[in-house]
């Protein structure tokens, strides 16, 4: 391989997909840049107070009640009782007695409130900040962050455990999320086959990349040379001393602390992961779309969760790292305050919360509030689509900021109206 | 205002074409585009042999490159006829039904994680195999009601969930090229379409209704209502008063008079006389519209069955609720009938250009313009005449797709070579959006797995003998723990390992190595919560097959759906077993554990399903999906062929590239090399042929004589060889 594969480059840049560009009109003249420059429509820089994101996307849904924003004594308290937690004044569910320890590090917003309560049209909001449209994708928001914020080291700047991020739309193949679909496990597609030697395979590759020279000088179309430098950043990540972060052993102490499953190890996994520079790592759990005996489904959850998320914070903040990072957990709504007949309770976008911790945000602080019983919010509501704009902002990314497309269209990074939280912030 | 559209149609000049000549529609096309091109300076560059031909043609009509047996025959075949029997040939051949099955499936957004989806799917490929006329194919489409296991052109209108402003949007662009629904929320910003226009069309569907039912949507069907839903003015001006709008067809037509009908229409009656005579029905024919054959008839035939194609024995609903199931259940929409009719009827030049204009792109790399679904007064149109001349062609073939794809690769234009490097990219630019050089074009996603397997002899025999591949694989499994103590569990009991006489496996979908799904699939069905992790690791290069044929017999239903649960996607058993296990909670809350376990297996790979046959769109980590295939989730989106470090690291350490590589003992390449004396040249040559359909040059030869006998034995160094063949930009790109 060329010796500057196996130097750290940076963010890739590749080249737009000439197929794409064409559909625009009058684009000509675009062809063969870099997206980032087509991109790149400086708005206001602000030094990031976070270098490093870890989202919990919750599908289906969880309920506010039960976890962020418990009302004890109220019709609606459903089946947990709220305890007191390591901040002064805020209380939280009885499910999460470890992260109730936490609690110092972290706030909450208990007053997203949106008028949607459809699952996909819902999650794809409060990931990208629009709602979904014909003719274009809007990207997710750790496709932002890599688009906004360069990689580190060989390893990718987006990573997508146990599920899939929101696809990367209009920024493009490199934005996209490095998939993890088995938290910890060897990933085979990072090492050369069995039976191959690293001799071997590296003769491979010199061969493989004498021949495509030769193909790709001749004709000269840059989707080959996008190839070469795809298979320069496979080989660099192949290379990279970094990989052995994304590896656990079934050993590991530390999975004792975190819990020996898929959630536990995706939290592990996402401390190695920014460790090692990952910019963004987004864990997805499902399974809280609760219609029914939602007590047990939450103590199952809480069982999981809780140690998982706890330790997170724990380690990210002894290794020095909670302040750069910020942990963020949301679901794309709430559920109904009133737990329904098959004791469970049903789809709530009126409010709900969030949790957040690190990076900047303030310790051990509630920002807005739901009224009594959880069914609206009572001060400072905030949108679903604040939430990317929230995170942009602890980024030091200007989401107001214009890219163009390859189809040539201007898109916001997030959508206009959307606000980050700003007292969020300490 | 509806802008009038630039519309050179058929010019005289073209049907003097068609009478006096002996010209090919192939001749005849390229000389239109030589004479659109002939006010450019253009670089035209040389057209390409014939086993590059016979490559191209076969990846696009086939979905695969071509085997060593048909690149022999091929050169037998006499030079002046052999490209056009090759086309004969693949268009005839099983795999073509396949692969533009592919094509349907991504112009009409068909997902078979869908209700209605796989249906639709196995529709679109009965379509293809009977070779039913693609306007035929579109009535259906547009006009169907019923249930999706009898009535399986239904899945197209519940793919929108059956909105009639998402039809609308989606029926305009798919099947007319047109982007009306961004007049959806106000008047087209960049087009003369206004908003009431789209109410107008969206009121087509707006009797449509869906039922929905209970148990994985198996008894969900459509009908037709009496109220019309599309209301005006729209809901979010906040109206005191909303009316219901009226069905208005807002797309202008073409007049054809009486007596004077251009030739491919009338070429056109003749075609569906001819076919209405083969198939025995009555002849005599009033108006051009009666040449728009058999919806009637489809939904006449449906009602002596009950409307839509009911079953009548098979429903609960009959007991359930005392309807009239003849005339209010699976009603027919009269609406959309006459939208499908109005739609496919030949004035309406905007159906046959749209979809040749996606054909040519999809063997071109490059519409007429572009995109493809945007027809627009705004969007300029690469060449007229030739557009519109080629939607001539193919009404008059009786909107034949196989006619128009042996008119397509025909074409000079088709068999264009790309340009090189001592081209200035620009004028590489201008000859490839003129058409007279190809510009490089990677094989979609599913032509390039089945081309890998082939080359590389994974997809009939095995390649290897049993037991000449046994490997000890290690997995992680996730095993439910028995309940905790003071739990009582009502119902059935949670199996621990111990007991449970079968090691717990990983659920690794069909076609390959030895484990079936099968009893995985038992354990799960069971209730038994003993189960694997899933999603990773090789699993990204597999795919489940999805059973055209089952899905389509009525009385194997239950079979096919038996059959689609055991094929679904690993993510969505795993999304259900989550969803299960959530309401399992209702007994008891599952733990579980981690376990690593080794076991033997035969690792002799074969792959009896072609990707073509494949569920899409696949899981979104999946190869098919990094290497482009969209996610049919929404319109206006297409296959992506950008670059990405995932596909590298999928090609590089993928399994299907390293199995195909190496060389199995019953390969002819193994004898080959195993010879007493073997035969490297050979080998060499035929390694060549089989990966890139064509021999090494001198240089490449040599090269490939080091690289062979530079490894530790030659069966590795022609593995070595092969790998590195399958990666090339030359395998993957046309």
């Amino acid at each position: 391989m060329k010796s500057s594969s196996l130097q750290n480059h940076g963010c890739k840049e590749y080249h737009v997909n000439r197929r794409q560009v064409i559909q625009g009109a009058g684009v000509a003249t675009l062809l063969g840049m870099p997206i980032r420059n087509l991109l790149a429509q400086k708005g206001a820089v602000r030094p990031p107070t976070a270098d490093h994101v870890i989202l919990f996307r919750n599908g289906g849904s969880m309920t506010h009640i039960d976890t962020w924003d418990p009302k004890p004594g109220r019709p609606t308290a459903g089946p947990f009782n709220a305890i007191n937690t390591s901040a002064d004044g805020i209380q939280i569910s009885e499910i999460f007695p470890q992260l109730a320890r936490q609690m110092k590090h972290a706030s909450l917003i208990r007053s997203i409130t949106s008028p949607i309560a459809a699952h996909g049209l819902a999650s794809y909001l409060i990931q990208t900040s629009y709602t979904p449209n014909n003719n274009v994708i809007h990207p997710g928001i750790g496709s932002i962050a890599a688009h906004e914020r360069h990689q580190i080291g060989a390893l990718p700047a987006f990573v997508s455990i146990n599920g899939n991020a929101q696809k990367a739309g209009y920024l493009g193949q490199k934005c996209e999320a490095y998939f993890i679909g088995r938290p910890g496990e060897k990933d085979p597609y990072l090492s050369f086959p069995a039976g191959i030697s690293k001799v071997r395979g590296t003769k491979r590759l010199e061969i493989l990349e004498r021949m495509n020279n030769r193909k790709s000088s001749y004709l000269g179309a840059p989707e080959m040379k996008d190839v070469e430098t795809s298979v320069d950043d496979a080989v660099a990540l192949m290379q990279s001393p970094a990989l052995k972060s994304m590896e656990i052993d079934n050993d590991n102490p530390d999975l004792q602390r975190y819990g020996d499953t898929d959630f536990g190890r995706a939290s592990l996994l996402a401390r190695n992961l920014v460790e090692s520079g990952v910019r963004f790592v987004q864990i997805n759990r499902g399974g809280f779309d609760n219609h029914g005996n939602i007590e047990d489904a939450m103590l199952t959850h809480g069982e999981v969760m809780d140690p998982a998320m706890a330790s997170l914070i724990e380690d990210l903040n002894i290794r020095g790292m909670l302040d750069r990072t910020m942990i963020v957990m949301v679901s794309e709504f709430g559920r109904t305050p009133r737990v329904n007949g098959n004791a469970g309770r049903d789809h709530w976008s009126r409010v709900f919360s969030g949790f957040f911790a690190g990076g900047g945000v303030k310790k051990g602080h509630v920002i807005g509030a739901s009224d009594k019983d959880g069914m609206y919010p009572d001060k400072r509501p905030v949108k679903p689509q604040d939430i990317p704009a929230t995170i942009c902002h602890a980024l030091g990314a200007d989401w107001k900021k214009t890219v163009i497309t390859p189809q040539e269209r201007p898109f916001k990074l997030t959508k206009d109206g959307s606000d980050p939280v700003f007292d969020l912030f300490a | 205002m509806i802008k009038k559209l630039p519309f050179i149609g058929l010019g005289l000049a073209i049907i003097a074409f068609g009478q006096l000549s002996a010209k090919t529609a192939s001749e005849t096309l390229d000389e239109l585009l030589n004479k659109e091109n002939s006010d450019q300076q253009l670089e035209t560059a040389p057209l390409i042999e014939d086993l590059a031909f016979l490559r191209k043609v076969t990846v696009d009509l086939i979905g695969r490159i071509p085997t060593m047996e048909e690149i022999t025959t091929f050169q037998k075949w006499p030079l002046s006829e052999r490209r056009k029997m090759a086309v004969g040939n693949l268009l005839e051949d099983k795999r073509f039904n396949d692969r533009w099955t592919v094509f349907f499936s991504d112009m009409l957004r068909i997902r078979s994680g869908k209700a209605g989806g796989p249906q639709l799917m196995a529709y679109v490929n009965k379509c293809l195999k009977e070779k039913t006329p693609y306007d035929h194919m579109a009535r259906e489409l547009i006009s169907s009601n019923g249930k999706t296991t009898n009535t399986p052109a239904v899945g197209f209108i519940l793919g929108d969930d059956v909105d009639p402003m998402a039809l609308a949007g989606a029926t305009s662009q798919i099947f007319m090229g047109v982007r009306i629904a961004c007049a959806q929320c106000h008047n087209h910003p960049f087009d003369d379409w206004e908003q009431k226009q789209f109410y107008g069309f969206a009121a087509y569907f707006g009797k449509t209704k869906f039922i929905e039912q209970s148990d994985f949507n198996r008894n969900a069907y459509t009908t037709e209502g009496h109220e019309q839903m599309v209301l005006w003015p729209p809901e979010r001006l906040k109206p005191p008063e909303r009316f219901p709008v009226a069905a208005k067809f807002p797309f202008e037509l073409v007049k054809f008079e009486k007596d004077n009908r251009p030739s491919h229409i009338s070429r056109f009656q003749s075609k569906r006389e001819e076919s209405k005579k083969e198939k025995g029905e009555k002849e005599k024919f009033v108006s051009l519209g009666d040449f728009l054959d058999d919806i009637d008839a489809s939904a006449s035939e449906s009602r002596k069955t009950g409307p839509g194609g009911f079953d009548l024995e098979g429903s609960l609903m009959k007991d359930k609720k005392k309807v009239n199931l003849k005339g209010d259940i699976y009603r027919q929409s009269n609406l959309r009938k006459e939208l499908a009719r109005l739609i496919t009827q030949p004035e309406n030049r905007y159906f046959p250009r749209a979809f040749v204009n996606r054909a040519w792109k999809e063997m071109m790399g490059r519409g007429f313009f572009e995109p493809i679904d945007n027809y627009s007064a705004y969007n300029e149109v690469s060449h007229t005449e030739t557009l519109e001349y080629l939607a001539d062609e193919f009404v008059a073939s009786g909107y034949d797709v196989r006619a128009l794809l042996r008119i397509i690769t025909g074409t000079e234009a088709y068999r264009r070579g790309h340009h090189y490097s001592d081209t200035s990219e620009k004028e590489r630019k201008k000859a490839e959006h003129r058409f007279v050089a190809a510009p490089v074009r990677r094989m979609i996603s599913e032509a390039f797995y089945d081309s890998v397997l082939i080359a590389g002899n994974l997809m009939g025999e095995k390649k290897w003998r049993n037991g000449e591949n046994i490997k000890t694989i290690t997995e992680t499994v996730r095993i439910a723990l028995p309940p905790k103590e003071e739990e009582k569990p009502e119902a059935d009991v949670v199996k621990t390992p111990e007991a449970n006489p079968e090691p717990p496996q990983p659920v690794t979908p069909a076609s390959t190595t030895e484990p079936t799904m099968s009893n995985k699939m038992a354990n799960m069905a069971g209730g038994t919560m003993i189960r694997s992790r899933v999603v990773g690791g090789y699993d990204l290069e597999q795919g489940l097959e999805v059973d055209f044929d089952g899905l389509l017999s009525g009385d194997k239903k239950v079979k096919g759906e038996l059959a689609m649960m055991k094929k679904m996607s690993d993510e969505k058993i795993r999304m259900q077993q989550e969803q299960s296990m959530m309401q399992q909670t209702t007994r008891r809350r599952m733990r579980y554990t981690y376990r690593d376990q080794t076991r033997e297996i035969d690792d002799n790979p074969s792959y009896p399903t072609s990707a073509l046959r494949m569920q899409s769109p696949a899981a979104p980590p999946s190869f098919f999906r990094v290497f482009g295939q969209p996610s049919r989730d929404r319109l206006g989106e297409f296959r992506d062929s950008s670059a990405s470090m995932r596909q590298s690291l999928m090609l590089l350490n993928g399994k299907n590239v390293h199995e195909a590589s190496r060389v199995g003992t019953l390969e002819p390449l193994h004898k080959m090399l195993t010879a007493k004396s073997p035969n490297i040249d050979k080998a060499i040559e035929y390694a060549y042929l089989a990966a890139l359909t064509r021999k090494p040059t001198e240089e490449e030869h040599l090269e490939a004589l080091t690289i062979v006998h530079t490894a530790d034995n030659l069966v590795d160094g022609m593995a070595d060889l092969r790998w590195v063949l399958f990666n090339t930009h030359e395998f993957r790109f046309l």
